[in-house]
């Protein structure tokens, strides 16, 4: 049995805690996965921190939801920011445009992430991340599980017309 | 891993909401390693985001720069709000870098007033 208790996070907002008792998961997926907080600031602004624990690495998240926008920032092993990069959906066409903000200029890894996300969910986005270059599948689980947590968080937008995020394959 | 030891999220935050000169303003701010992350917002996204740091020097004192990296790029009060919490965090003993986030709808001295004063009321340095 793996006992942790979700800590507290200074703030003026409400705080918290809670234990959970939580079953030893299957072996041949050790992912261990700790929601630790996920705090409501008041409708407008909601504050999520998350982490998983990989077989070598750990991905910390962050999703800060505004009214008309949501930044993310991933965090591989340690909490430094990152590049920092901006996606949305332009007009007319819909089509997804990137920019890097800070840093990541020869670097695509946040880029292709953000990209992703926005092509995933619909959202305008704005992404923070630290995961090293040339990590493809350390890339592609981040973007996975950021991914299903924003649809869990109810986050996601439905296409125009088209498939709900479930029928997307998303 | 030790179980039995709380684990905390390596990025400390703080979240406030209050009111300026009318408008519901969001205050949040997040310390990471190497940097702080600001973000005010009126109108639901981050809108201008800015970049400060300070440039330490042996022989004078410390300098500071800020940079708007996205978004409107004519607004002087945005950058010296900017100005005044790096120097702030500098002041504190941090030489950690600032990305501060401002989305107002009024970029009048006074509400940069209130912003800066409201965030170094909540700051994490």
């Amino acid at each position: 049995m793996v006992n942790y208790e979700i800590a507290e996070v200074c703030g003026l907002h409400k705080i918290q805690n809670a234990s959970h008792t939580k079953a030893k998961p299957p072996p041949l997926v050790d992912l261990i996965s700790k929601i630790l907080e996920n705090q409501a600031v008041d409708g407008d602004v909601q504050i999520t921190c998350f982490t998983e624990d990989l077989h070598d690495v750990t991905l910390h998240f962050q999703i800060i939801r505004l009214a008309k926008q949501i930044f993310v920032w991933i965090g591989c092993n340690t909490a430094k920011f990152g590049h920092l990069y901006a996606a949305a959906i332009t007009r007319p066409n819909d089509q997804v445009a990137v920019t890097s903000i800070l840093g990541g200029t020869s670097d695509n890894t946040g880029s292709g992430i953000a990209r992703r996300l926005v092509l995933k969910t619909r959202l305008n986005i704005i992404v923070a991340c630290n995961i090293p270059k040339d990590s493809p599948m350390l890339e592609a689980t981040a973007e996975r599980k950021l991914a299903e947590k924003l649809r869990s968080l109810g986050y996601v937008r439905p296409k125009p017309g088209g498939k709900s995020p479930d029928q997307a394959g998303f | 891993m030790d179980s039995g030891r709380p684990f905390r999220f390596p990025v400390a935050h703080n979240a406030v909401s209050l009111d300026i000169k009318g408008n519901k303003t969001e205050i949040m701010i997040c310390k990471y390693d190497d940097k702080f992350l600001v973000i005010v917002t009126q109108i639901g996204c981050m809108g201008t985001i800015l970049h400060a740091r300070k440039e330490e020097s042996v022989l004078t004192d410390p300098t500071y720069s800020v940079s708007i990296i996205f978004g409107k790029r004519d607004e002087p009060w945005l950058l010296a709000c900017g100005r005044q919490l790096i120097e702030h965090i500098s002041c504190a003993g941090s030489s950690m870098h600032l990305v501060l986030s401002l989305g107002l709808k009024d970029h009048s001295p006074e509400t940069l007033k209130d912003v800066t004063l409201a965030v170094i009321e909540n700051r994490l340095w």
